[in-house]
C-alpha cells in the first residue's frame, strides 16, 4: 500500500473498497451542502444584497465542476498511468549528475 | 523510459549547469539581510520593553525598522535564499541551465538593489501603507519588472522538459506565475484602483498570497526536492503530491480576507475565506503525511543527517502553525486573538520556524559544496541547529501565550496600560529567545567564515562523498 | 492536463488566482462601487476645521512658518483655511504610513470583544471610502490602542506633548517617541508634526460621536452645506440649532464629557470604556438632566440624519458593513451606560444582528 511505484493492476477488492468509501463520505456531504445552500438561499430571497452573497458560491461550485469534468477527461485520457515515474527519474538523474560531477572532478 | 532519458543527458555539461558562485552569493546576500533584519526586530523588541538605547533618533524609528525587519525578511531574507536555491535545483532537475547566465546576474544585482532601495525607502520614511508591501511605490515597478525577468529565466527550462513533470517544477512553476501576479496585484490595486474595505480585502489577499503562493510554494517544492535526495529514497507518494499542490492551488488564495475578520468586509466573504482555510488544513495534511511516510523507516536520518533535521522540524512547525491557523481563523478565537501578539506568534512560527529553518537545512546541505570544503565544525552546525529550533520555539510559545493574556484583558475592558503592563514578561522572554535566534546566526556566520578561510587554504583532509568543484570552478 | 505544464501555468497559475481575484477582491469593490471615494478635501468637516484652527491658535509660529498666514477673514479665508487643512491631512497620512503608526494602532472598531464600548461605534466600510484610505490602514496588531475614534479625544497640545515623549504624559508607555516632528520642544511641531496631529484629530471626525472638546460642541454640517465649503456662519448656525436650548452644554453632562477629557490625559493612555463613548450633544441639549436615553436621541434633531456630510447613501454600505443593528447615524448616540444593550454578534453576521440585553 505504502508503495504504489509501477502500476500494478489494481485488483477489484480496492476498487470496490475505494468506491464505496467514496459513496460514504460524498452522500452525506452532499446532502448536507444541499440542505444548507437551500436554507440559504431561502434566507436571502427578497434581499438585494442576497445576489452578491451567492455570487461567490457560484463562483466556486462552477470552478469545481469545471475542474472536475478537466479532471475526468485527464482520467479518461490516460494521464495517470505513469503518476508515479517522475520520482523515480528524478532520484536517477540527481544520482547520475552526482556521477559526473564527482568524474569531472577528479580529472 | 527513464534509462532512456538518462542517456539523452550524455550531452549535458555538468559543470556549466549550475552556477555555483550565483547561488553562494544569493545565499550570501540572503544572510546579510537575514542579520538586517534581526537588528530590526531587536530593536523593535527593546523599545516594547522600554530599552530603547536608539530611542529618539529619527533613523532608528523602531517604527520604521519594524517594516525593514519584515520586508527584510521576505524579500532579502526569503526571497534570496529561495531563487538562489531554484538556481540549484531548477536545472538539476530539468538537466538544462537557466535561460541566460548573463541575466541570471542581472537578477541578482537588480534584487538587491529592489532590497537595498526598499530598506532605504522607509528608513527614510517614505513607506507604502501595505503590509508586507511596505516598498515605496517609486520601487514598486522596478521590482515587478526583476520578477518578470525571474520568471524568463527560469520558465523555459522547465517548460522544455519532456515528459509528466516532477512535482518540485509544478510548484516552481506554479510560483513564477502567482509571484508576480501577487506583488502586482498587492502594490497596485488598492494604491491607485481601489479604496476602503475594498482595498482591505486586496490587502489581505496580498498579505496571504505573499506567503501562500510565493513562500510556500517554493519552499515545499524545494523539499520535495531535497528530502528524497538527502534520504536516497524516492518520496512516499508522487500521486498525493499531487493533491496537494493543486489543493494549495485551489484553497488557498480564497483566505486572504481570514487577515481581516470582523472588518466592514462583507461578512459573507470572512465566511467563505474561513471556510477555505479550514479546507487547506485538509490539505497540508496530506502533503505532512506524505512527508513523514517518506522519512518512514529512515527515522534515524532524523537524527543523525543535520539539514533532515533542519527540513523535519521546519515541517512539524509548519503543521502545528497549520493547525493553529485553522483554530485562529474562527471568529470565536478571532474575537479574542486579532491584534494580540497570538499574531505575531504565529507569524515568526511561520517565516522563521518553517521557511527559515528550512532554507538554514538546505543552505547546511549546499554550503560545503558551493564552497568546496566541508563544514568547519559540526558542533558548530549543532549549535547554530539547536539554538534556532529552541528560541524559535520559546518565541512562539511566549508570543502566543501572551496574546491569549492580552486578548483578554481587553476583553475584560481594562484599562490599556493593564494590558501594557500584562504583556511586559512576555515582551521580555521574547527579547532573550530573539537574541538566542540571533546568537544561532553568528554560530553560523563563523562557521561559514571558517568553511571559506579553510577551503582557500585548500585544505587536503576534505574529500566528502561527492566532492564538490571548488567556487567559481 | 493535471500533469501537463499547460494546465499548472493556466489553471493553477492563472484560472485559480483569477478566480481567488475576483471572488475576494473583486466583489467587494463592485460593492462599494456605489459608494463614492472621497477627496482629502471632502474630509473636511466642521469638527476637523475646529481642531485645525486650534493647531493655528496653540501653535501660532509654528502655524505660520510652516503652513502659511490665513488670509484675512472672508470666503478666501475659509477656502485657504479648507485648502490647508485638506493637504495637512495628507502630509499627516504619509508620515503615519511612513512611521508605521499603524502597526501598532488598528484603525477600525469590531463587533466583539466589547470594543465599541471601549472605543465607540463599530467601524463601516463608507467610513473608509476616502483617499486617505488608500490603501486602507486597518492595521493587523494593536500594541496601542486603536485609532479610528481618536479625533478630538484629546487636545492638540496632548497629542504634540505625546508624540514628543509619550511618557511625560502616561506612565509607563512603549510608544517610541518622535522628537523629529518637532523643532525642539512639543510647542514647536514642524510641517510633519502639525500633519499628523490634523491627521489624529480627522480620525473619527466624520462620525456624530466625535466628543466634546472644551468648549467646543460636536457640530455636525447642517443640511445643504458643502462639504468642501465650510463657512463659519453655517458652523455657528449649526451650533446655535445644536446647543440652541440651552448654552449649558457641558455642564448637562459634566461627569461624563469633560470630565474624563479633562483629567484622562493625566491618568492613562487610552480611552476607556467610558470615555469612548461620550454621546452626542444632542441628547444632553433636548434633556437637560444628564443621563439622555437613547429614545430621547432618535426623534428630536432634524439635523441629525445627516450627521456627516458623508454617507449620503448608508443603504449600499449597509449590506456590507452592517455591524449595526439600525441605522447608523444614531450609533454613536448610545449612552455610556454600562449596563447598555450590547450588539452580539450572531452566527449570521451583519444580516441578522440581534439586540441582547
Amino acid at each position: 500500500m505504502n508503495q504504489t511505484t509501477s502500476a500494478p493492476p489494481r485488483n477489484r477488492r480496492a476498487r470496490v473498497m475505494t468506491a464505496v468509501f467514496a459513496l460514504v463520505i460524498l452522500i452525506p456531504s452532499m446532502l448536507g451542502f444541499i440542505a444548507k445552500f437551500i436554507e440559504f438561499i431561502a434566507v436571502f430571497r427578497g434581499q438585494g444584497e442576497g445576489s452578491f452573497a451567492v455570487t461567490p458560491m457560484v463562483n466556486y461550485l462552477l470552478a469545481t465542476t469545471g475542474f472536475f469534468c478537466l479532471f475526468g477527461w485527464a482520467l479518461l485520457h490516460g494521464m495517470f498511468r505513469e503518476i508515479e515515474a517522475p520520482k523515480q527519474r528524478m532520484l536517477e538523474t540527481e544520482e547520475w549528475l552526482v556521477r559526473q560531477e564527482a568524474a569531472s572532478d577528479s580529472m | 523510459m527513464s534509462s532512456a532519458s538518462l542517456t539523452d543527458n550524455r550531452t549535458v555539461d555538468v559543470d556549466r549547469l549550475v552556477d555555483r558562485k550565483l547561488v553562494l552569493y544569493f545565499y550570501l546576500a540572503s544572510l546579510t539581510y537575514l542579520f538586517i533584519s534581526m537588528l530590526g526586530g531587536l530593536l523593535m523588541a527593546f523599545q516594547l520593553i522600554r530599552h530603547n538605547p536608539l530611542s529618539g533618533i529619527e533613523i532608528f524609528s523602531p517604527g520604521r525598522w519594524r517594516m525593514v525587519h519584515t520586508n527584510a525578511i521576505a524579500y532579502g531574507f526569503l526571497a534570496n535564499a529561495l531563487l538562489g536555491s531554484m538556481f540549484w535545483a531548477v536545472p538539476r532537475l530539468t538537466l538544462r541551465p537557466v535561460l541566460s547566465r548573463l541575466l541570471s546576474w542581472f537578477i541578482f544585482i537588480a534584487w538587491q538593489g529592489v532590497v537595498l532601495a526598499t530598506a532605504g525607502g522607509i528608513l527614510l520614511g517614505q513607506a507604502q501603507g501595505l503590509e508586507w508591501g511596505e516598498t515605496p511605490t517609486w520601487i514598486d515597478p522596478v521590482a515587478l519588472l526583476g520578477l518578470a525577468l525571474v520568471v524568463l529565466n527560469f520558465l523555459p527550462s522547465i517548460v522544455m522538459t519532456k515528459g509528466p513533470l516532477y512535482v518540485t517544477l509544478w510548484y516552481f512553476m506554479a510560483a513564477l506565475v502567482w509571484t508576480f501576479l501577487t506583488y502586482a496585484m498587492g502594490n497596485f490595486m488598492p494604491e491607485y484602483f481601489v479604496s476602503g474595505s475594498a482595498a482591505g480585502a486586496v490587502g489581505g489577499l496580498f498579505i496571504h498570497d505573499l506567503v501562500g503562493l510565493f513562500v510556500t510554494p517554493i519552499g515545499w517544492g524545494l523539499m520535495y526536492y531535497f528530502v528524497p535526495i538527502l534520504l536516497k529514497k524516492p518520496i512516499w507518494s508522487h500521486g498525493l503530491s499531487l493533491v496537494g499542490f493543486w489543493g494549495l492551488a485551489f484553497f488557498y488564495p480564497l483566505q486572504g480576507i481570514h487577515h481581516f475578520l470582523y472588518t466592514p468586509i462583507p461578512m459573507f466573504l470572512q465566511y467563505g475565506a474561513v471556510i477555505s482555510t479550514i479546507a487547506v488544513e485538509l490539505v497540508v495534511a496530506s502533503v505532512i503525511i506524505n512527508f513523514f511516510g517518506t522519512l518512514r523507516g529512515s527515522g534515524s536520518a532524523f537524527i543523525t543527517n543535520l539539514p533532515i533535521r533542519w527540513f523535519y522540524t521546519g515541517m512539524i512547525f509548519y503543521f502545528l502553525t497549520c493547525l493553529q491557523c485553522a483554530f485562529q481563523t474562527t471568529l470565536t478565537f478571532q474575537a479574542i486573538i486579532h491584534f494580540t501578539d497570538w499574531v505575531v506568534g504565529h507569524a515568526h512560527l511561520v517565516m522563521f520556524g518553517v521557511f527559515g529553518l528550512w532554507i538554514q537545512g538546505i543552505m547546511t546541505y549546499l554550503m560545503p559544496r558551493l564552497i568546496g570544503h566541508e563544514w568547519y565544525s559540526r558542533r558548530l552546525c549543532e549549535w547554530h541547529f539547536w539554538l534556532s529550533a529552541i528560541s524559535l520555539a520559546a518565541m512562539a510559545t511566549d508570543l502566543i501565550a501572551g496574546g491569549l493574556v492580552q486578548g483578554h484583558v481587553w476583553r475584560a475592558l481594562l484599562p490599556w496600560d493593564v494590558s501594557i503592563e500584562a504583556s511586559m514578561p512576555f515582551w521580555v522572554v521574547r527579547v532573550f529567545t530573539g537574541l538566542g535566534m540571533f546568537a544561532g546566526q553568528i554560530v553560523f556566520y563563523v562557521n561559514i567564515y571558517r568553511t571559506f578561510q579553510l577551503a582557500q587554504q585548500g585544505a587536503p583532509e576534505a574529500a566528502p562523498a561527492a566532492r564538490p568543484a571548488l567556487v567559481g570552478a | 492536463m493535471l500533469e501537463s505544464k499547460g494546465s499548472v501555468l493556466v489553471v493553477a497559475g492563472l484560472f485559480f488566482f483569477g478566480l481567488a481575484f475576483v471572488s475576494n477582491a473583486l466583489v467587494p469593490a463592485l460593492m462599494y462601487k456605489d459608494l463614492p471615494e472621497k477627496t482629502a478635501e471632502q474630509l473636511v468637516t466642521a469638527n476637523l476645521r475646529y481642531q485645525f484652527e486650534d493647531l493655528a491658535r496653540r501653535f501660532p509660529e509654528s502655524f505660520e512658518k510652516h503652513v502659511g498666514q490665513a488670509p484675512p477673514d472672508g470666503p478666501e479665508k475659509e477656502q485657504w483655511l479648507n485648502d490647508r487643512c485638506a493637504e495637512l491631512l495628507r502630509i499627516g497620512r504619509k508620515v503615519y504610513t511612513g512611521e508605521a503608526c499603524w502597526h501598532c494602532h488598528s484603525q477600525f472598531v469590531r463587533p466583539v470583544s466589547g470594543e465599541s464600548r471601549r472605543w465607540g461605534p463599530v467601524s463601516q466600510s463608507w467610513e473608509y471610502q476616502n483617499e486617505l484610505q488608500r490603501p486602507v490602514l486597518f492595521g493587523t496588531r494593536r500594541v496601542g490602542p486603536d485609532l479610528s475614534r481618536e479625533g478630538g479625544r484629546r487636545s492638540n497640545d496632548w497629542q504634540a506633548v505625546h508624540l514628543f515623549k509619550p511618557t511625560l504624559l502616561s506612565d509607563g508607555s512603549v510608544m517610541p517617541e518622535y522628537p523629529w516632528f518637532f523643532e525642539g520642544s512639543p510647542d514647536k511641531p514642524n510641517l510633519r508634526g502639525l500633519g499628523l496631529l490634523t491627521y489624529l484629530q480627522w480620525l473619527g471626525s466624520w462620525l456624530p460621536s466625535y466628543p466634546y472638546y472644551e468648549e467646543w460642541t460636536s457640530a455636525h454640517l447642517p443640511e445643504g452645506v458643502e462639504p468642501g465649503a465650510v463657512d463659519q456662519g453655517a458652523i455657528d448656525a449649526a451650533n446655535q440649532g445644536v446647543t440652541g436650548d440651552g448654552d449649558a452644554e457641558p455642564e448637562a453632562q459634566p461627569d461624563s464629557q469633560s470630565a474624563p477629557q479633562d483629567n484622562e490625559a493625566g491618568q492613562d493612555s487610552s480611552g476607556e470604556a467610558k470615555p469612548a463613548e461620550p454621546a452626542v450633544s444632542e441628547p444632553a441639549a433636548e434633556s437637560p438632566p444628564a443621563g439622555a436615553t437613547p429614545e430621547s436621541t432618535t426623534e428630536p434633531k432634524p439635523t441629525d440624519p445627516k450627521p456627516t456630510e458623508p454617507s449620503p447613501e448608508p443603504a449600499p454600505a449597509e449590506p456590507a458593513a452592517g455591524e449595526v443593528p439600525a441605522e447608523q447615524p444614531i450609533e454613536g448616540d448610545r449612552p455610556p451606560a454600562p449596563d447598555e444593550p450590547t450588539v452580539q454578534f450572531s452566527p449570521w453576521g451583519p444580516f441578522f444582528r440581534q439586540e441582547v440585553a
